[in-house]
């Protein structure tokens, strides 16, 4: 069987500069893939060129079997891609439900059953008791959950979490590690996780991916994406060595 | 509980406005003097243009300064159609809406590649091109415009089949059809705000990046938005067009067909479905008294309505940004009832 989501040789320019480049990688269907390399590696870029918002200038992106190398974002997100924001970017003057909704409408276009379809995921998602919040008003962790549950709204095969636990306090990023696992575990989707911290992303994923300069410089289990040199040089630092 | 006696609140306020509009025109209609008719008139044709700016403007969060177009074009198809076949206005209504739809639909897809302020200046561009195309465009009659010919129509019934009232009931009867107008906008709207619709329309204002995110496709809705803009405006261009008995460039494409729906949405609150009926019962008085007190004397003319305008827009962008309705009505009507907030009603919601 095909793997859900298959890059080859993808890349990106900004006029000089080569965001992304020959990035070929795989994500199977129920995976959790780590996306890991220092700021101004291409993550975030990668991410825009899978989700339509950039169109890379050379290769093929391959979705559950359709080429959405140069799609619209609307026409990923309907395939089955979903993704949250490195800058949050949810709907400040709708309620916390009302930005479900949205998310539902795509697969139930009647309001009350997407209605009912929030619901669910503010339950499954904690959210339930700030449904009527403006989501202005929420903090940024809440925010961040907030495209979670959004996103999830979509009824997604794949979601790509843009460094969805930055800026948050330890307890928080608890939280919010214990709800991808059960996105994982419960609702079994493809996951690619961009984060920063290792002690975050290492035990959480199956897999990982280091992008350095647009490139993809190791790919492998844990364990010995942390014991590789060329890794701990560009990007982990000598503290994380071996653990 | 609150939600439920605040929703009450809302009805009975709601059927208060409907009689007091409804009830309005009558004494005046007694003592034989029509002219505050006509200014209730203006009221309610530019509430209902303020409604349907709101689509675009206050739900889709467009800035759409050129609606005046589809005001034109709605007057300009239905004049065209009576004129020359004969067509009943209320068909001429509804071939102008569907033309304004159209022709909107095809000249905002482009302009949905710009954002924010350029989007603003491209449907004023439009605006600009389409004041020449009026003025030198020989089958609409160029700058000379239409007059529409009085049909002669008997009764209540004739009358508003032809949209045509005339003599002592000719306020009155433009007067009812805005108002039902108006009705039947509000309520069309209101199924449009808590459709699928409304929902898109303020992902898209809140943030569009994001709304393309959850599979929204931006540009489509953007045109939706502004075509039923274009809709309510058609419907007062031939309204306002059978209320003059004519349509000429200058008239239909006057700026203030765009200004003053704008203004009375941002006063009484923009993105509110009732914000512009709010807005344009404060503002749109203000002109039509001021040009009749101050009569010919040196403030006379315009201008001085414009000034009081100004002074009224910066005070809410002071004051209060989300409009007149947003203030906190119910909190006040609680304590006008003498009931803090402890609750009493509990249970009986
Ligand atoms: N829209 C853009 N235009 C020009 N350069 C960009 C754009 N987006 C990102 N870049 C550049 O591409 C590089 C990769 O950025 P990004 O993908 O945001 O990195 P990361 O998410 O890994 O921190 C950076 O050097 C950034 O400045
Ligand atoms: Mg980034």
């Amino acid at each position: 069987m095909p793997p859900l989501l298959e890059l080859s040789a993808v890349t990106k320019r900004f006029g000089g500069l080569v965001a992304n480049k020959d990035v070929s990688l795989a994500i199977g269907a129920g995976e959790i893939v780590g996306l890991i390399g220092p700021n101004g590696a291409g993550k975030t870029t990668l991410f825009n060129c899978l989700t339509g918002y950039l169109h890379p200038d050379a290769g093929r992106i391959v979705f559950a079997g359709a080429d959405v190398t140069h799609a619209r974002p609307e026409r990923v997100c309907g395939l089955g891609i979903a993704r949250t924001w490195q800058l949050v970017r949810t709907f400040g003057r709708m309620t916390v439900l009302e930005n479900v909704v949205c998310g539902a409408l795509k697969r139930h276009s009647r309001v009350g059953a997407a209605r009912q379809r929030a619901w669910h995921l503010l339950e499954f998602t904690g959210l339930a008791p700030k449904a009527d919040v403006l989501a202005a008003n929420l903090t940024l962790a809440d925010k961040k959950r907030l495209e979670i549950a959004r996103a999830l709204a979509t009824e997604p095969r794949l979601l790509l979490l843009d460094e969805a636990m930055s800026g948050l306090t330890p307890a928080e990023m608890a939280a919010a590690v214990e709800l991808v696992r059960r996105i994982h575990a419960e609702l079994g989707l493809a996951l690619c996780v961009v984060e920063h911290v290792m002690e975050v992303v290492m035990p959480l994923s199956q897999r990982v991916v280091v992008l350095d300069y647009g490139e993809v410089i190791a790919e492998g289990p844990p364990a010995e994406i942390a014991r590789n040199e060329q890794v701990i040089k560009a990007y982990l630092g000598e503290h994380y060595r071996g653990r | 509980m609150d939600g439920s006696s605040g929703r009450r609140r809302a009805r009975l306020a709601l059927a208060a406005g409907v009689l007091l509009g409804l009830a309005y025109p009558i004494p005046l209609q007694w003592s034989g003097y029509t002219y505050f008719h006509t200014v209730g008139f203006l009221v309610l044709i530019n509430a209902m243009l303020g409604v349907g700016w709101n689509v675009i403007g206050g739900w889709a969060g467009q800035f759409d300064f050129g609606p005046q177009v589809f005001f034109a074009i709605g007057a300009y198809t239905a004049a065209i159609l009576f004129v020359h076949v004969g067509l009943s206005p209320w068909l001429g209504m509804l071939a102008g809406v569907l033309a304004a739809m159209g022709i909107c639909a095809l000249v905002t897809y482009p302009l949905t590649r710009l954002r924010g302020h350029y989007f603003a200046i491209s449907t004023v561009a439009i605006w600009m091109i389409a004041q020449p195309i009026g003025a030198t465009w020989e089958f609409i009659n160029g700058s000379r415009g239409l007059f529409i010919p009085m049909q002669g129509a008997q009764g209540v019934l004739g009358a508003t089949a032809s949209l045509q009232f005339a003599g002592r009931t000719k306020a009155l009867g433009y007067y009812y059809v805005a108002f039902g107008l108006l009705g039947l906008t509000l309520w069309l709207l209101r199924l449009v705000e808590h459709s699928k619709l409304g929902f898109y329309f303020r992902a898209i204002r809140d943030d569009q990046e994001g709304a393309e995110g959850i599979g929204i496709d931006s540009r489509l809705y953007k045109v939706i938005a502004r075509s039923i803009t274009a809709a309510v405006f058609a419907a007062g261009g031939v309204l306002y067009g059978f209320w003059a008995l004519a349509v000429f460039p200058e008239q239909v494409l006057d700026l203030n067909w765009s200004t003053l729906p704008i203004m009375a949405t941002v006063v009484g609150g923009i993105g509110r479905l009732w914000g512009p009926v709010l807005g344009a019962v404060i503002l749109i008085p203000i002109s039509q008294i001021m040009s009749t007190t101050l009569g010919t004397g040196p403030l006379a003319g315009r201008g001085i309505d414009l000034i009081v305008y100004g002074v009224i827009i910066v005070l809410i962008a002071a004051l209060r940004p989300t409009g007149i309705l947003s203030l906190p009505w119910s909190r006040w009507a609680r304590r006008l009832a003498g009931r803090p907030a402890s609750g009493r009603l509990v249970g009986h919601g």
